[in-house]
């Protein structure tokens, strides 16, 4: 077996543009998902029950469905109701916000009704409305308990991006999958994918353990 | 043209086939990595700290790399290595065991932990085997209170061995491309698709949750 790695080097360059492409999505899907994460747990908290249980299902249906599936629909069935054409970009941003505020809603509720009573009714005690207590007092209280939470998505979601090459979305890889396709090198390209993937995600993993220890909820 | 069901009055069969497959895969790879999440998560628990660091590193790599990377090396890569090829369900199960394993490892490892040590002290001083007291006192308490955590990853599971079709695992996910690459009805084969994909998760979801409740206690200690 002769394995040839001058491959990789050649194409150093297509690999670190995949690769810039897959931390831009990774950053702007969570860049839109905190917005919608919180909407969403808003929305799940709403005194209304129809606007709850709307909110609820949109929730649960993106979470016990796979991403993967939710790119491809978004692909295939947004064209059928709208007849502006979408880049693929576009389209695999749509999915993974969907996904990952989805995912969000959940840690940001989790962290808004960690926040005893107590705090509500001193608030409004104190003559603020429902939405400057929310404002001023719950939710700085409880963006502190929601960061490790929000830092696990980030590192599952820095992986999730990947599943977008299926719709030819030229991240990392998608561009080792072509570059294996043209150059047959399989082993040393799909390897180098791999690696490039733990360079990237290992320091992040670490980190999110450091912030989970750092944060850790004591009452 | 929605409701023409022509298409699928022959290809039935074909997606049940596929939905047996999805099951059949996420099952397998779900044993799998309970096997290795059951090793690695004792072993890093009890097994000194030599053991603890080089495992630590196979579950925060796969933290790292993403399912689709294991997948296509396991598939495409990994069968040069070995000079034998592996069949797309082999290799499929072989990369989603591997990945799920780490978080089962983590999942285990935190209910381990989360038993007083003083239990363990108490087996010891009973004159049991450390092996005898994880086995008998340590982990039947951890199964229950891990149950929650358990949950999701079984849900992760299937959802997980959807991206097994860019391996063409014939699982659903994969069979729903081809069939509506041949009917052109893309948007009415993926919603069900995901439909189906739902009623499986979300059951299971909620039965966990459910059962969880019922027995909750028994972890309590």
């Amino acid at each position: 077996m002769r394995f040839d790695w001058s491959v990789i080097w050649d194409n150093l360059g297509r690999l670190a543009e995949g690769a810039e492409l897959t931390v831009f999505l990774a950053m702007v899907t969570m860049a839109l998902a905190i917005p919608g994460g919180l909407l969403l747990a808003f929305l799940r908290l709403s005194r209304f029950r129809l606007v709850r249980g709307a909110a609820t299902a949109f929730v649960e249906f993106f979470r016990a469905t796979p991403l993967i599936l939710q790119i491809y629909w978004v692909y295939y069935v947004l064209p059928v109701f709208s007849d502006i054409l979408f880049p693929p970009i576009a389209t695999a941003l749509i999915g993974l916000v969907c996904n990952i505020s989805s995912f969000n809603s959940e840690t940001f509720r989790a962290g808004i009704l960690s926040i005893r009573q107590g705090q509500w009714n001193a608030g409004l005690a104190l003559g603020m409305s429902r939405g400057q207590v929310m404002l001023r007092i719950v939710l700085p209280q409880a963006a502190m308990r929601v960061l490790p939470s929000l830092a696990s998505t980030w590192v599952s979601l820095f992986k999730d991006t990947s599943l977008v090459s299926v719709i030819a979305v030229a991240d990392l890889s998608y561009v080792a999958l072509q570059l294996r396709a043209q150059t047959y090198r399989i082993l040393e390209v799909l390897t180098a994918m791999a690696v490039i993937y733990w360079l990237m995600g290992y320091p992040q993993a670490k980190l999110v353990d450091w912030l989970h220890r750092r944060y850790k909820v004591v009452e | 043209m929605l409701t023409d069901f022509s298409w699928l009055v022959d290809r039935w069969p074909f997606l049940l086939r596929a939905l047996w497959t999805t099951l059949y895969v996420s099952t397998l790879s779900l044993l799998l990595g309970f096997v290795i999440g059951i090793l690695v998560g004792s072993l890093r628990s009890y097994g000194g700290r030599v053991l603890d660091l080089v495992l630590g590193f196979y579950v925060d790599s796969v933290r790292a790399i993403p399912p689709l990377a294991l997948l296509v090396w396991t598939f495409f890569a990994f069968p040069i290595l070995i000079g034998h090829s592996l069949g797309s369900i082999t290799a499929g199960v072989l990369a989603l065991g591997v990945h799920l394993g780490a978080y089962m490892a983590e999942t285990i490892r935190a209910g381990l932990t989360s038993v007083r040590p003083g239990q363990m002290r108490a087996a010891l001083a009973l004159g049991m085997t450390k092996f005898a007291a994880v086995r008998t006192i340590i982990l039947p308490q951890a199964l229950i209170r891990m149950l929650p955590p358990l949950g999701s990853l079984f849900v992760i599971a299937v959802k997980d061995s959807a991206i097994a079709s860019a391996i063409a695992v014939p699982e659903l996910m994969r069979q729903s491309q081809v069939v509506a690459g041949q009917t052109y009805r893309g948007p009415i084969i993926f919603t069900t698709a995901m439909v189906v994909y739902f009623l499986i998760n979300y059951p299971i979801a909620r039965g966990i949750d459910r059962l969880y409740r019922r027995v909750a206690h028994l972890g309590a200690s």
